[in-house]
């Protein structure tokens, strides 16, 4: 609903919907670190009373990146971050991960690496479209690691760096979302991936 | 008729309101709209449009559809994508042939989580959800919101029904002569939001304002809002009984605060100043606290906490010399599924559920959730179970590997039988997981079904549209006496379904995969603010978390129809399996199938892109491995590698202190085999003291060595010792279980492989350091009898001095020295 709004709001995406590629977005991260927050942030301008995690189609939505429509289908395991075994399961469907830790957690910015090597591993490549994402920013007398404290761990694995914050009024919350989309368009897709995602296109083409 | 939906939920299969497409529970169910939906396949892409039933009469709003509407009518919901999601309205069509009658407004917004209209219009293309939403003999209209100063209250509209004209409906507030009605028109009032006071007056009430189970969602879900205290207080405050009655009974362990129980102690003085009213409150309340002691009494005799923390912490029981260990490929899948399913539900139905909220789960380290936490472990004990029997024999060949394989995917099987969906998970998450999906080969050299029935079982946990077949399999079988229902493309499920039809007499409960649960309840936590802008306590938001609650506790209900009898032997094997971290995992695999000569199942990448990896990924490791560690999964190992470095005479002491935090947080999932030897030492304790014990050498050294010893196994610790030692000066020590039955090859090689060694066990001996020097042990002895249990039972595993230690060796070593760095950091 939100999503449909808030598209709606801007522009009307196209009536063909069916034929939007779609790209899978994972969020990861140690538990605590804002991941849900920040997820619903993206899916509802407004924090709604009636919000319901539980159906269908909660964390799908339309979005226009760069004056191109696509669906975003995000995937966030929050609250099963002890499930350690489960993480590798769906860290294979993703197109493109948010690495999330918050900055008042140092422990949650440690075990970034950790999150960006399981990813690499289960993707079987040397590079893999991803952005670290520095939450909690808001909490500026909280903070425990500095922008260049994050920005160094961004080079280091060579992915793009952003700051953001769930907090009302939110920041770089879409921008976040919309990077990895342009992040996953700039890089070159497997043959796995293209596959993939051509099939899940065909699939919105048989619902329509 | 009176009762509300909220009163049909605790009672009824799935209570009055439920997404799904079929309820075998509802008799009132229409005739599906058949094939011609293609609803029934579980992964069901095909459906189109949201379509809603309504199974019993329903009123219009005045706008179309008035008066009631026949069973067999769909509801189609569609959004003015303007308007907020309570303002919508309900098309209604009849169906067939799909004519529209009108539209109606949905029933009460509060209700939506479990029966909640997509939130998609109509042009998003994926909004497929069906709902089955059965109205049950009275409809809700919402009147509108009704604020005060201490509270806003939703005001519904209720038609109530009367099938027996003359006996005076218990929930109407109407005191008009009524006997000649069919129905009218009643108001209810659900408080949304309120001061914590007009909350707890609430409780109270006795007005019919209220729906039934007020007090359930309350006491429920208090703990995310204020405390016991508070609520006590104000309880008192309103003299109301009843409330603390049913509070009482249904949470003693909010009560149960030693040695004063101030709040016990606080309603007793309130009984004693309202006697005689309150004589049953008083008798209930002394009662409880005689219980509570008698619990204190227990927990403070170490003899009889170990004794009954036995079952708790399935602790090895002493074993059997003349029962050789169990194999793997002698436990049969079913006995397998049984005995995970067995423990499963053991644990399941401990968890409290009020820990899963987000406001509680989400603190894991600082509160206690550790009934959900022991899941978790239980979870990942499983997955690694799998991982390790996969990759443990690297001198397999693919097609004997793929064996097991198949062995997995039918053990989940048999737990899909059994309608365990934790173990289920756990195995798919262990055959998906990295180290084990990536042997290519293995995978190929699956049969073809087994290779179909594995997709069909991994099917089930897709993450596509937000866990949906997951949800949707749980609402159709979460009460069902058995499992029946599978989508159409699950050929092999189907099949063997009806060949063991003839089981279906035998009743099986249902346990839920619990992350779905938690991330629900933590996006309700994150997603809906805790107070209004007016500062009132929203305790809508309450209402959402008890409907994941509720299921959480009718599938807790359901789980008790398992009746799955204990199986030490298969326990002993569980707990005994070795735990890979995950750089032996991976290390195991790349042993397996070499990096790049084969890549991930499925894919197919070049080999030039390969070789470069292969170096990329292999630095990778070195650098990330200390980071690795810090993992959630190998945090328990930490205990185990603490234990190691302490020195030989304050360990004892440390043992037992680990034993304690080993035992409340019931980690097995990693190093299952020192787990063992932790729980093992508390029991054996126990056992002792018990009963008396005709070993002499135990009798001599009762205090520092009984830990470690018992009649029928000692606990040993060894060290390693090794030319190239590069630990000098720690003594890093590993725990080994040596039975009465084990030679010295034997115990050399479980030593080696706790030592992560590799080699000949000739070229290794093993010696007793006593307080005059080293003993050796015999070449080939039953080390049991040979070693000498008048000392400490600590041991040095040496190579022969003609042996050379080969690199892996080395490679094994400076492992260990890093775990020992990490230790010191």
């Amino acid at each position: 609903m939100a999503g449909g709004q808030r598209a709606g709001a801007m522009s009307k995406p196209p009536a063909a919907s069916g034929n939007l590629t779609t790209y899978k977005l994972v969020v990861v991260g140690d538990g605590g670190v804002g991941k849900s927050a920040l997820t619903i942030q993206f899916f509802q301008k407004l924090f709604v009373t009636d919000y319901d995690p539980t159906i269908e189609d909660s964390y799908i939505q339309h979005c226009e990146v760069d004056a191109q429509w696509c669906i975003m289908d995000v995937l966030d395991t929050a609250g099963q971050e002890e499930f350690s075994a489960m993480r590798e399961q769906y860290m294979r469907t993703g197109d493109g991960f948010l690495l999330v830790y918050s900055v008042t957690d140092k422990q949650s910015y440690a075990n970034i690496q950790h999150f960006h090597t399981q990813i690499l591993r289960v993707k079987d490549r040397d590079s893999y479209p991803m952005l670290l994402v520095a939450n909690k920013v808001d909490l500026v007398h909280l903070r425990k690691v500095t922008e260049e404290q994050g920005r160094d761990l961004a080079a280091k694995l060579a992915i793009p760096y952003i700051e953001t914050s769930a907090k009302d009024p939110p920041l770089n919350v879409d921008a976040a979302f919309h990077e990895v989309v342009r992040i996953i368009r700039t890089s070159p897709p497997s043959d796995q991936d293209r596959k993939r995602r051509r099939r899940r296109r065909g699939r919105q083409c048989a619902l329509m | 008729m009176s009762g509300s939906l909220w009163g049909t939920w605790g009672r009824s299969s799935w209570g009055g309101l439920r997404r799904s497409g079929r309820r075998g529970s509802t008799g009132t169910l229409p005739p599906r709209r058949g094939s011609a939906d293609g609803a029934d396949s579980t992964d069901g892409p095909t459906r189109a449009r949201s379509v809603w039933y309504v199974s019993a009469p329903t009123e219009g709003d005045g706008s179309g559809a008035d008066g009631t509407v026949d069973s067999g009518v769909w509801l189609n919901e569609r959004h003015d994508p303007c308007e907020k999601r309570g303002m919508s309205r309900w098309y209604v069509y009849q169906s067939p042939p799909m004519e529209l009658l009108g539209t109606v407004l949905p029933p009460r917004p509060a209700l939506w989580p479990t029966c909640g209209p997509p939130c998609g219009e109509r042009d998003r293309g994926h909004s497929s959800e069906r709902v089955c939403l059965c109205l049950q003999q009275q409809s809700w209209r919402l009147w509108g919101d009704e604020k005060s100063d201490d509270a806003v209250c939703s005001v519904y509209l209720k038609k109530v029904r009367y099938h027996h004209p003359g006996r005076t409906p218990g929930d109407s507030d109407s005191d008009d002569e009524i006997s000649h009605l069919e129905w009218e028109t009643v108001r209810v009032r659900l408080i949304k939001a309120g001061t914590l006071e007009r909350l707890v007056a609430s409780l109270g009430s006795h007005s019919g304002e209220l729906d039934a189970t007020y007090i359930t969602i309350f006491l429920a879900t208090y703990r995310s809002f204020t405390s016991a205290r508070a609520v006590v207080d104000l309880i008192i405050e309103r003299s109301l009984r009843l409330a603390i009655m049913v509070w009482l009974d249904s949470y003693p362990a909010d009560f149960q605060d030693h040695p004063e129980y101030p709040l016990m102690q606080r309603i007793l003085e309130f009984c004693r100043t309202y006697r005689p009213e309150t004589s049953e409150l008083e008798n209930k309340v002394t009662h409880k606290l005689e219980k509570f002691e008698k619990e204190e009494e227990i927990k403070a005799s170490p003899m009889l906490q170990r004794i009954l923390s036995t079952e708790e912490v399935r602790c090895l029981s002493p074993v059997q010399s003349d029962v050789p260990p169990l194999t793997f490929h002698e436990i049969s899948e079913r006995r397998f599924a049984e005995q995970l399913t067995r423990m499963d539900a053991d644990l399941f139905r401990k968890v409290i559920p009020h820990q899963c909220l987000g406001s509680i789960w989400s603190k894991r380290k600082g509160v206690d959730a550790s009934s959900v936490a022991a899941t978790v472990d239980q979870f990942n004990a499983v997955s690694f179970c799998v991982i390790s029997t996969m990759l443990m024999d690297t001198t397999l060949r693919h097609s004997q590997r793929a064996k097991l394989l198949a062995k997995w995917v039918d053990i989940a099987q048999e737990l899909r039988m059994l309608k365990n969906f934790s173990s289920l998970k756990a195995i798919i998450s262990g055959l998906q997981s990295n180290p084990v999906y990536r042997l290519k080969q293995t995978w190929l050299a699956l049969p073809r079904d087994k290779s179909e029935l594995f997709d069909e079982l991994a099917r089930i946990f897709s993450d596509a549209n937000n866990m949906f077949n997951q949800r949707e399999l749980l609402m159709k079988e979460g009460t069902a006496k058995h499992a029946e229902a599978f989508g159409e493309n699950d050929k092999h499920l189907q099949k063997h379904l009806s060949r063991s039809g003839s089981n279906h007499t035998v009743n099986h409960g249902t346990i839920p995969y619990l992350g779905t649960f938690l991330t629900d309840l933590m996006y309700i936590h994150a997603g809906i603010p805790d107070y209004t802008a007016d500062g009132l306590i929203n305790f809508d938001k309450r209402r959402k978390e008890f409907e994941i609650l509720a299921q959480i506790k009718l599938l807790q209900g359901a789980s008790n129809a398992y009746n799955i009898a204990r199986d030490r032997p298969f326990e002993r094997w569980f707990d005994a399996v070795l735990v890979l971290d995950d750089k032996e995992a991976y290390e195991l695999s790349y042993q397996i199938e070499p990096h790049g000569s084969t890549s991930s199942h499925g894919s197919s990448s070049g080999s030039s892109r390969d070789k470069i990896m292969r170096k990329k990924v292999a630095l990778g490791h070195k650098k990330h491995d200390s980071l690795a560690s810090t993992s959630s999964s190998s945090s328990s190992q930490f205990f185990g590698e603490m234990d190691s470095v302490s020195s030989p005479n304050e360990s004892s002491a440390s043992f037992e202190r680990h034993a304690s935090v080993m035992s409340t947080s019931s980690s097995s999932s990693s190093v299952p085999s020192l787990d063992a030897s932790v729980t093992s030492s508390a029991t054996n304790q126990s056992q002792q003291s018990a009963r008396k014990t005709p070993d002499s050498a135990l009798q001599q050294k009762p205090d520092a060595g009984s830990p470690y010893i018992t009649p029928d196994f000692y606990i040993i610790r060894v060290t390693i010792r090794t030319s190239a030692h590069e630990t000098e000066g720690i003594n890093l020590y590993k725990s080994i279980m040596l039975s009465n039955s084990e030679r010295t090859p034997q115990v050399i090689r479980n030593a080696m492989i706790k030592h992560d060694v590799e080699g000949n066990t000739d070229d290794y001996v093993l010696a007793q350091l006593l307080p005059d020097g080293e003993k050796v042990v015999p070449a080939n002895c039953n080390v049991y009898y040979a070693i000498n249990t008048a000392h400490d039972l600590n041991f040095v595993l040496r190579p022969k001095k003609d042996a050379a230690s080969s690199d892996t060796h080395r490679l094994k070593e400076s492992k260990s020295k890093r775990k020992l760095l990490m230790l010191h950091k």
